[in-house]
């Protein structure tokens, strides 16, 4: 625990230290507007007391010509320090984002198996949203509270040391309110966050399933259950604010106190002064200079509530810290992989030599002791239940986990020691559920080649089978297709998937129980169409239907990851 | 596919500047509304007793300065504390009532989602449902506190201050109402306007930045087979670039608004400041000029956000045109049902048609089946057939566009949905794996399971073996979709979930899916052990011969034909 927090403070450090440069223009403008302000002070305790004191001083239009020219220069400036501060936000945002996102990546499908998608979501998009008052509020609210005070405090000074000297007790008695209570909120905080995030994740997670929900019957008690989890989120959300509201009235009761002080000390003085008669030239200037104390106060106290409503955003941050932690970090690489590069003009030849595998030590070994080998544009099929391990073998050949012991080898070359990009233009893979992306059809197949031809894209598609159901779609190829392939059915889904391993064209073809999820006669017209991405092709096959006709070569049967039988098939 | 989308954009067309989806936020929250008056009553005396007190100080302070009474500790310090405690309070109450309100919106978009959900999500996502959910929501809360509370506000301090300021000099209360109207209604009104593209952008943007995310780490395996990091990453950086750009544009008009609205504050201290002097307006009392300042500083004080809430009140009709939208019900739903399920479980459809989409040809036509209490039946049929849909239609996801379907006799349009939901139990493709434990799983199937109940579900689904090998047995959290098993250990457990409900009708959609051949038999002769007595339906695509069947049809051209088992 106490690590965790060595972490979380560590990284909120850090991140300070990055932001602070873009949030110093937003500081010096801070400043400026203070300096303003002492100047809009010192004109209306003029224009008052000429008005207050008659004929204590001449009636001039100054003070007003000054506190206009004045109130036009601190709306420029505070427009400009609100843009410099949204623009610190928004770097600050571009900067985490772009490390978070190349995290995700770097640490590739691995993470899928341990983290939701939508944790994943959250963690890139909602968690540096909600950042963005850390750069943009936080970080100059934090050198602000102490520099502004400064700036009008000495300025003060020079008109009524004594009074500056109350208000400088009574600024220095808010830090510890908001020790007292700003610990407080950071750690309610970290709670709401925890609630927040379960809501969140319980959510989505709800409203995939939500047709088993309504067609189990239950939605009324799941409507219960997230009443009661949004209930938990208000009732931490209130924890908060009374604390942050708490810390706010401690600034207010310090202000206030300054201003009776302040008031007291100059209304005695200046009753001493009427009693002795003073002339009216003098009793004007100590009264502008009075009520310039006064009237100082707010906005000496301004910056400290900036500081707290900016409190919650620096709660923001030791949030996004914990959270960032389910990412690899820098050290990993992206993928083990050294130099390599391996000839393929003859196809690929895969080998599998003692190769172990476990997810999880107390579950045992997802794949034990397994060898086998496929020769150059040979088929392997790997059969066995849901389970057996086939899907961990398949996880292995494309390099998405590494053994942990035995090797694989492409042409008689380690894995390990192949580049990445060898590897990548090796293999084609074809899982149970093909992702489509966001976009349109035309886009989701050229995934796989980007820089095709039409020409090439057209055979690809043919070659899938795909050109009748393409034909029948609205838009043809440029018909919009949603997450999850929405309008497409689980048949056409896989017609894609197959045609883009036509356009990649790579000499190794994966297959992941392609048909899992199709009926019989689909299932036999994909196939039919794999049979024909096969040709020349090395394959490697895990099936546990029995609808594999057509494909011969060598068969493995897998039980709890051990290789059962072995021998060859011929349809 | 396409005329949804289309629908789906112009009923969002037709609620842009439309003040409807706010009513109807209003309406959600009317349970709340002693609550959240109290909280805006709270707010307006905290203001009323605020400008009071400040006006009282300015008398104060100007008389101090001219020597005419000694201030007292006790006045100041009563008049700072009640300020204090009450501002204290207000915001407590206030925030309170909106959180509460609050969590009623998110339950109320949850059921009104689960209504039209079972037809498909349709072109929703479940990222943007997400956003919907959290973002828009919360975006919700500053339609109360930052647009009806200071709205309420202003309504309220602009005749008082007319009023207080009149008594002095009917000029100057002329100029400073004018000044305060214009702080507090025309230009949030125009920020408004003006904030209307911008906050839409930022919204859409950010939608499509989330899409876009979801789509990659989805896509993680796809994306590493075919090498696409790099164009991934550019794809995400570019609508990172655009949710930036769109923030900054919204932002500079913000800062201006903030502006705009700060010298219409500060014009109206000049004007006072002048008529003190008598520069240009009636020359006003010292004592009342004080007060009169005091008084303005602090009307002005109070309105101080509304021009920033102008600017951002599009994204929150937008945030509640979308929590609303979710209201819509598909056009294929039935209407609920009033009545409780009868007690007999015969089921009859009577010449049943049905379209999904009118464009396309009919899935059913004139359908006649009827299935005796108890029977067990299986449908058969080639993909699209209409297979899944004789279970919707029985389900009430989806009414018969002619035609009758009867349970126990009674026209199934009469019972209540979730009577009728209560009486069948149904495994589909798609049958979803929460992320919880198996327990909590399999317990969605009927709440009070024993432990023996579990796993004798377990072993009649062929995947008890499995559970038992867990670490933790029953209690295996799945993971995402139930990735900690295998597709077909997960659907054995879906499985088992059915078999587990004391539901009288069974609709099993391709049971036997992810079985092999052996385990299959098996099964199917436990199936037939397990739900005597009980009306088994299902759907598959062809028969082993062990299944005991009464009938077996086969859906042709919409019709059913006798299939020989």
């Amino acid at each position: 625990m106490s690590d965790d927090k060595t972490v979380m403070k560590a990284w909120t450090r850090a991140q300070s230290r990055l932001g602070r440069r873009q949030a110093m223009p937003v500081v010096l403008l801070g400043l400026a507007i203070s300096a303003v302000a002492v100047g809009q002070v010192w004109c209306i305790a003029t224009v008052l007391a000429c008005v207050l004191v008659p004929g204590g001083m001449p009636v001039v239009a100054w003070p007003l010509a000054g506190l206009v020219g004045l109130a036009v220069a601190r709306a420029g400036l505070q427009a400009a320090s609100d843009t410099l501060a949204a623009r610190a936000g928004m770097k600050g945002r571009a900067r985490l984002r772009g490390g978070v996102i190349e995290a995700i990546m770097r640490g590739g499908p691995g993470l899928l198996r341990q983290h939701h998608t939508g944790e994943l979501t959250a963690l890139a998009v909602d968690r540096i949203e909600a950042l963005d008052g850390f750069f943009a509020r936080w970080l100059p609210a934090s050198v602000l509270w102490v520099a502004a005070p400064l700036v009008i405090g000495v300025l003060a000074a020079f008109v009524q040391p004594g009074s500056a000297l109350i208000m400088a007790v009574c600024g220095l008695a808010v830090p510890f309110g908001q020790a007292l209570f700003g610990i407080g909120a950071a750690v309610a905080s970290r709670n709401q966050f925890l609630a927040m995030t379960r809501l969140q994740a319980r959510f989505l997670d709800r409203v995939r399933g939500i047709a088993t929900i309504v067609l189990s019957g239950r939605t009324e008690d799941e409507t219960r259950r997230l009443a009661a989890s949004a209930e938990e989120l208000r009732l931490r959300t209130m924890k908060v604010l009374r604390v942050a509201f708490l810390s706010s009235a401690s600034i207010d009761c310090a202000m206030v106190v300054a201003l009776v002080l302040i008031a007291l000390r100059n209304g005695a003085h200046l009753m001493d002064l009427h009693e002795q008669g003073v002339p009216a030239a003098i009793m004007a200037g100590q009264v502008a200079r009075g009520l310039f104390v006064v009237l100082v106060v707010p906005e000496f106290f301004a910056p400290f509530r900036s500081l707290a409503l900016a409190y919650q955003d620096r709660a923001h941050a030791s949030g996004a810290a914990s959270a960032m932690r389910i990412l690899p970090d820098d050290a990993t690489p992206a993928r083990v992989g050294g130099q390599a590069v391996c000839d393929m003009t003859g196809g690929v030849a895969v080998a599998f030599e003692h190769v172990s595998f476990a997810w999880d030590a107390a579950r045992g070994m997802a794949v034990d002791d397994v060898s086998f080998s496929v020769p150059a544009g040979q088929t392997l099929l790997l059969c066995g239940a849901s389970g057996s391990g086939k899907s961990t073998i398949i996880e292995l050949l494309l390099g998405f986990i590494q053994p942990a012991s035995g090797r694989i080898t492409f042409n008689g070359v380690d894995m390990t020691t192949l580049a990445p990009e060898a590897l990548v233009a090796m293999t084609s893979w074809i899982g149970q559920k093909p992702v489509l992306f966001a976009g349109t059809l035309r886009e989701n197949i050229l995934f796989a080649r980007p820089d095709a031809t039409q020409a090439q894209l057209d055979a690809a598609v043919a070659a899938a089978a795909a050109g009748d159901f393409v034909a029948s779609l609205p838009h043809g190829l440029d018909t919009f297709i949603g997450e999850g392939g929405f309008g497409l059915s689980g048949g056409q889904a896989q017609r894609v998937a197959i045609a883009r391993a036509f356009l990649k064209d790579a000499p190794l073809v994966v297959l992941d129980e392609p048909s899992a999820h199709l009926d019989p006669d689909t299932e036999a017209d994909v196939f039919e169409s794999l049979r024909r991405l096969a040709a020349r092709r090395t394959v490697i096959l895990a099936t546990h239907s029995s609808a594999v006709a057509g494909f011969e070569g060598q068969r493995i049967d897998l039980a709890q990851g051990h290789v059962v039988t072995s021998g060859e098939t011929v349809s | 596919m396409k005329s949804s989308q289309t629908r789906e954009l112009n009923r969002q067309a037709q609620r842009e500047g439309v003040l409807a989806p706010v009513g109807r936020i209003l309406q959600i929250w009317q349970r709340r509304a002693p609550l959240l008056t109290a909280g805006a009553l709270l707010s307006l005396l905290a203001l009323i007793i605020g400008l009071v007190l400040m006006r009282e100080a300015g008398i104060r302070v100007a008389a101090m300065t001219m020597g005419m009474i000694v201030v007292t500790t006790g006045a100041l310090r009563i008049f700072g504390s009640a300020r204090v405690i009450l501002r204290y309070a207000e915001r407590l109450v206030a925030h309170d009532a909106m959180f509460r309100a609050l969590a009623d919106v998110r339950v109320w978009f949850f059921r009104h989602l689960a209504r039209g959900a079972a037809a498909g999500l349709g072109f929703r996502r479940a990222g943007d449902l997400l956003s919907r959910l959290v973002s828009d929501v919360e975006t919700l809360d500053g339609l109360y506190l930052r647009i009806i509370l200071p709205l309420a506000g202003a309504c309220l301090v602009l005749p008082f201050l007319f009023i207080a300021i009149n008594m002095v000099s009917s000029m100057l209360a002329v100029v400073v109402c004018a000044l305060f109207a214009c702080g507090a209604f025309v230009l949030p009104l125009c920020a408004a306007m003006l904030g209307r593209r911008e906050g839409g952008l930022v919204n859409h943007e950010a939608a499509q930045l989330r899409v876009g995310v979801l789509d990659m780490v989805g896509g993680l395996r796809e994306i590493a087979t075919f090498g696409a990091e790099g164009r991934m990453l550019d794809h995400v950086r570019d609508r990172d670039a655009a949710l930036y750009r769109a923030q900054m544009k919204q932002a500079r008009m913000l800062a201006l608004a903030g502006a705009a609205s700060y010298l219409c504050g500060q014009a109206a201290v000049v004007a006072v400041l002048a008529a003190a002097l008598g520069l240009g307006l009636p020359r006003i009392p010292p004592l009342q000029a004080a007060a009169v300042l005091f008084l303005t500083v602090a009307a002005f004080e109070s309105i101080g956000g509304l021009t920033r809430a102008g600017a951002l009140a599009g994204n929150i009709t937008r945030a509640a045109a979308r929590v609303v939208a979710v209201g819509d019900l598909p056009g294929h739903a039935p209407p609920e049902g009033t009545q409780p399920a009868p007690a007999g479980t015969d089921i009859r459809f009577e010449q049943v048609s049905f379209r999904w989409d009118e464009a396309r040809a009919p899935v059913l036509d004139h359908l006649d089946l009827s299935i005796p209490a108890g029977q067990r039946i299986a449908v058969m049929g080639p993909s699209g057939a209409g297979k899944s849909t004789l279970a919707a239609l029985l389900l009430k996801v989806v009414g018969p566009q002619a035609g009758r379907i009867t349970l126990g006799g009674e026209d199934i349009a009469t019972i209540r949905d979730e009577a009728m939901r209560e009486r069948i139990a149904w495994l589909s493709q798609a049958t979803h794996l929460f992320t919880d434990t198996i327990r909590a799983n399999l317990l969605l199937g009927r709440p009070d399971a024993t432990e023996a109940d579990l796993w004798a579900a377990l072993e009649q689904a062929r995947v008890a073996d499995v559970v038992r090998e867990l670490p933790d047995g029953l209690d295996s959290w799945l993971g995402e979709g139930g990735a900690s098993v295998s597709g077909g250990q997960g659907r054995r457990l879906a499985l088992a979930r059915v078999l587990l409900s004391h539901a009288p009708i069974l609709i099993l959609d391709e049971p036997a899916t992810g079985l092999d051949a052996q385990t299959e038999r098996e099964f199917l002769l436990t199936l037939n052990e397990v739900t005597q007595g009980r009306t088994v339906i299902l759907i598959v695509h062809r028969l082993t011969g062990v299944e005991k069947l009464d009938q077996a049809w086969r859906i042709v051209g919409g019709k059913t034909v006798a299939a020989t088992a």
